[in-house]
């Protein structure tokens, strides 16, 4: 590409020469020497005339684009106009130019501030919510304290007195409730963090078939009362490097799920682990009614419940699956589960069995 | 401290100092406890905990980690900075979020256990009793 400046000068060059050319040919061809001299001389005028020109044409034309073409370029790499003002002009087109450009500069400028403004505004919103639903969480739990303390006293023969079997029964009643308005709270507030990002997962090294064989040692207990079957299906040493608390979580909300829903004295339910290279999968397979595959995608939406008559059994707050897929997706993993209904159902969840670093997030305040 | 008889016995009556602003639950936490014929002190504030703390010994003490302007926290920083942290048997609870990291931090500065929401009676009384054995 070649630059205003010379194209200009490379025209009135040509011109110029074309001209004293023409002059020098008249002069040799005139019939009359003084006629051709005539010529000669006008043409010299005519070419330094052009020559001068296109030196005034370079400063005034070629000088003002160059430098806008410069504010052009800058404004691209950084959205500011940084000399804005500074191009000085005669010539009506490029004043024009240089104005709409300054305009079309200034609305740009504006834009990203604003946008910026939005963003910082979206954040402070987060933030709001977060900190509103984590007081909201503690005002709730506060007054749910003294409520258990005095209902477990309450079930105790030997503290506040004795009860009668109705009173018994409405006092355990109004335990049962207790304890799942505190597990609905928490849950509420985790699945706002999970939401918004704000959950901090830890990084250790666990071994696989001792964390499976925990969460067989916590469950047991549950199970065994109801004649559930709880067995493990995973050999292996492999170590993983994850978030302990978290995975165990996952298996506590899956494993609860299926205690619901097994049938009680002939109730299976088998935790285990299955393994690649890069990837560990870890499942909960019960012999539980099922889950249709209309439904299948939607239970990992809070609240949802597949119908009202099995939702009363249920001990859950209805969020126990939209956090176990919140935690999974938050360890760069997957959930999903596989089901024939009436046979059996197998949750599985996914997860890299190193952390994928990644370092987007920037914006992991703790509340 | 320097007593022998530090270690106190199973059945032996505590001598128990709660620290929590909320009123409702120092009050069950009390009816509970003298129930099971412990003697408990209440201060619904934690300034003035700490200085009771400083003051008298108790047993254990059962400290909320919660509480507007002088927190749980101010109260173990204050110990702590005095080293003094470790010559009290104190258990801290909270209806707060609180992350296993923070309660382990707690722990290995000098807090001697920890009980967690929703409060389990029995666990809290094993909890007290196992602290003031400690």
């Amino acid at each position: 590409m070649l630059p205003i400046k010379h194209t200009l000068f490379l025209i009135s060059g040509v011109s110029s020469f074309i001209i004293f050319y023409m002059g020098v040919v008249n002069l040799l061809t005139s019939v009359e020497q003084s006629t051709g001299m005539i010529l000669l001389i006008f043409s010299i005028f005519v070419s330094t005339g052009t020559l001068l020109s296109t030196i005034y044409m370079s400063k005034s034309i070629t000088k003002p684009i160059e430098k806008l073409a410069q504010s052009m370029t800058e404004f691209s790499k950084t959205n500011k106009i940084s000399n804005k003002d500074q191009i000085k002009t005669n010539v009506k087109e490029i004043f024009e130019l240089n104005k709409n450009f300054e305009s079309m500069g200034i609305k740009v400028e504006r834009t990203i501030e604003m946008q910026n403004e939005y963003v910082q505004k979206l954040k402070d919103i987060d933030r709001k919510k977060l900190e509103f639903i984590s007081m909201v969480s503690h005002e709730l739990k506060t007054p749910l304290i003294p409520i258990l303390g005095y209902v477990q006293m309450l079930q105790k023969e030997n503290l506040l007195g004795k009860l009668n079997e109705k009173q018994i029964d409405a006092v355990n009643e109004i335990y049962t409730s207790t304890i799942k308005l505190d597990r609905l709270v928490g849950d509420i507030l985790m699945t706002q963090k999970l939401d918004l990002e704000k959950v901090d997962f830890n990084e250790e090294e666990i071994n696989v078939s001792e964390l499976i064989n925990n969460v067989i040692k916590e469950f047991k207990p549950s199970t065994d009362v109801k004649k559930i079957l709880l067995t493990h299906e995973y050999e292996g040493d492999t170590m993983i490097i994850t978030d302990k608390d978290r995975i165990n979580q996952i298996f506590s909300n899956l494993i609860k799920n299926a205690i619901d829903f097994v049938p009680e004295n002939t109730g299976k339910i088998t935790v285990g682990a299955k393994e690649d290279l890069t990837d560990i999968k870890f499942f909960v397979k019960d012999n539980g009614s099922g889950i249709a595959p209309i439904n299948q995608k939607e239970i990992f939406k809070k609240f949802y419940q597949i119908d009202t008559s099995t939702s009363r059994k249920r001990s859950g707050s209805g969020l126990g699956l939209a956090i176990c897929k919140g935690i999974v997706e938050g360890l760069g993993g997957k959930i999903w589960v596989e089901s024939e209904e009436n046979v059996q159902t197998t949750f599985f969840f996914k997860i890299p069995k190193k952390p994928i670093k990644i370092t987007i997030k920037n914006n992991s305040e703790k509340i | 401290m320097n007593k022998d008889d530090n270690t106190k016995r199973r059945d032996e009556i505590l001598e128990i100092l709660i620290i929590d602003d909320n009123e409702q639950i120092t009050k069950m936490l009390t009816t509970f406890l003298e129930l099971k014929e412990h003697r408990c002190t209440v201060v619904n504030d934690g300034k003035e905990g700490l200085a009771i703390v400083k003051k008298n010994r108790h047993d254990v003490v059962l400290l909320d980690l919660a509480m507007p302007e002088f927190d749980g926290y101010s109260v173990i920083k204050d110990l702590e900075e005095n080293n003094m942290l470790k010559n009290h048997k104190i258990i801290v609870f909270t209806a707060s979020t609180i992350t296993q990291e923070e309660l382990d931090d707690l722990l290995k500065r000098g807090v001697a256990s920890y009980i967690l929401k929703p409060i389990d009676i029995d666990v809290l009384l094993a909890k007290i009793l196992d602290t003031a054995n400690l």
